[in-house]
């Protein structure tokens, strides 16, 4: 298994709903918990990770902060809009650190993985890292 | 690419006291941006572009104006579901509509009560100073005891409407800094 959610690894930021050049969402796939992706105001928001290939993925782990409910979706086709809900969950609150969020999958099959920030603690969220552990699937 | 914040500005008060004429007035003027829904049940979206001075930054603002009696229904608490800012607006000729600003603000704030939230206090139709009833110092007591920028103006004349407006979006574009900051330090 390996983060298929890093740049270096072909994983692009295909869409994101906000965005301030100085925090922008390639933040989140950059392997850095110190740069972010900053939401700049309203709730929802979203952005979307566009792997290499399409992937067999087992899990997420996501370093935010004030997120309060999220969704993750994916797509199994290169540039599709049909996405399937396959996590849902609510975090909790944290003071002067990030929230670190595990989502056990099982096994799911995405060319790309949709982050939905459906609301949060205060006006704006920061995603510092998602690591998505999985692998190339062989056809 | 500027930066662009988005704010959702919930302006509420009671019936008559001037929303809409305000809404209108603030969209309508000068407007390089403009768009414009019109939702079913009573309420009204209007967004319009604000430059934050001294910065490439601007807000967006989502002026949420909903009419009278819709305001209890689900849907419209659905709709003011994480308020970035709040207008409160009372009528200077109208002492009930003054006293009826305590239960506005809460409702609003009620949606987020533990988020602070950027407010002003605007006493409009002050055209009307003959039949003035509630004073600029009452009106300025009340904002400061519920933590809220005190503004006059008159919808009807066009008078010191955008103020409140920009006031807001620059209150919102400093929490938005202040969060930046807050965020970088993290991790
Ligand atoms: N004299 C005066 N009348 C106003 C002013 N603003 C609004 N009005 C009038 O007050 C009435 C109600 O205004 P409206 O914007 O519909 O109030 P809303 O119910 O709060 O949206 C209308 O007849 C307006 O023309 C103002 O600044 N001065
Ligand atoms: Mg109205």
């Amino acid at each position: 298994m390996f983060d298929v959610a890093l740049s270096p690894a072909g994983a692009q930021i295909a869409l994101a709903t906000s965005s301030d050049e100085k925090h922008p969402p390639e933040n989140i796939i950059d392997g850095n918990a110190e740069t972010f992706w900053s939401t700049t105001g309203m709730f929802p928001q979203e952005v979307v990770i566009k792997f290499q290939t399409l992937m067999r993925i087992t899990n997420v782990h996501i370093s935010s902060y004030n997120v309060k409910k999220l969704k993750l979706e994916a797509s199994e086709t290169e540039d599709s809009n049909k996405y399937d809900t396959i996590a849902e969950t609510e975090l909790e609150e944290t003071d002067s650190q990030l929230q670190q969020e595990e989502i056990q999958l099982g096994e799911k099959r995405a060319h790309s993985l949709r982050i939905v920030i459906e609301s949060g603690f205060d006006h704006f969220v920061s995603l510092h890292k998602v690591v998505v552990s999985g692998q190339a699937m062989h056809h | 690419m500027p930066t662009i914040l988005r704010c959702k500005c919930i302006i509420v008060g009671d019936a008559t006291v001037g929303k809409s004429s305000i809404t209108q007035v603030f969209h309508s003027d000068g407007s390089h941006f403009p768009k414009n829904y019109v939702m079913t049940q009573g309420v009204e979206v209007l967004v319009k572009l604000v430059n934050i001075p001294e910065t490439s930054d601007s807000v967006e603002m989502y002026i949420y104006d909903t009419a009278g009696k819709e305001i209890f229904s689900d849907f419209v608490k659905r709709l003011w579901d994480h308020p970035s800012v709040i207008m409160v607006v009372y009528d200077c000729t109208s002492e009930t509509s003054f006293s009826s600003c305590v239960k506005w603000l809460e409702r609003v704030r009620a949606q987020s009560p533990n988020t602070q939230i950027p407010g002003a206090l605007i006493a409009n139709k002050v055209d009307l100073e003959q039949r003035r009833i509630i004073s600029p110092k009452k009106g300025q007591e009340l904002a400061q005891a519920n933590k809220l920028e005190y503004f006059e103006c008159s919808a009807k004349e066009m008078q010191n409407v955008d103020t409140p407006f920009f006031y807001l979006a620059n209150e919102f574009h400093k929490v938005y800094e202040e969060r930046a900051e807050l965020f970088n330090s993290l991790s």
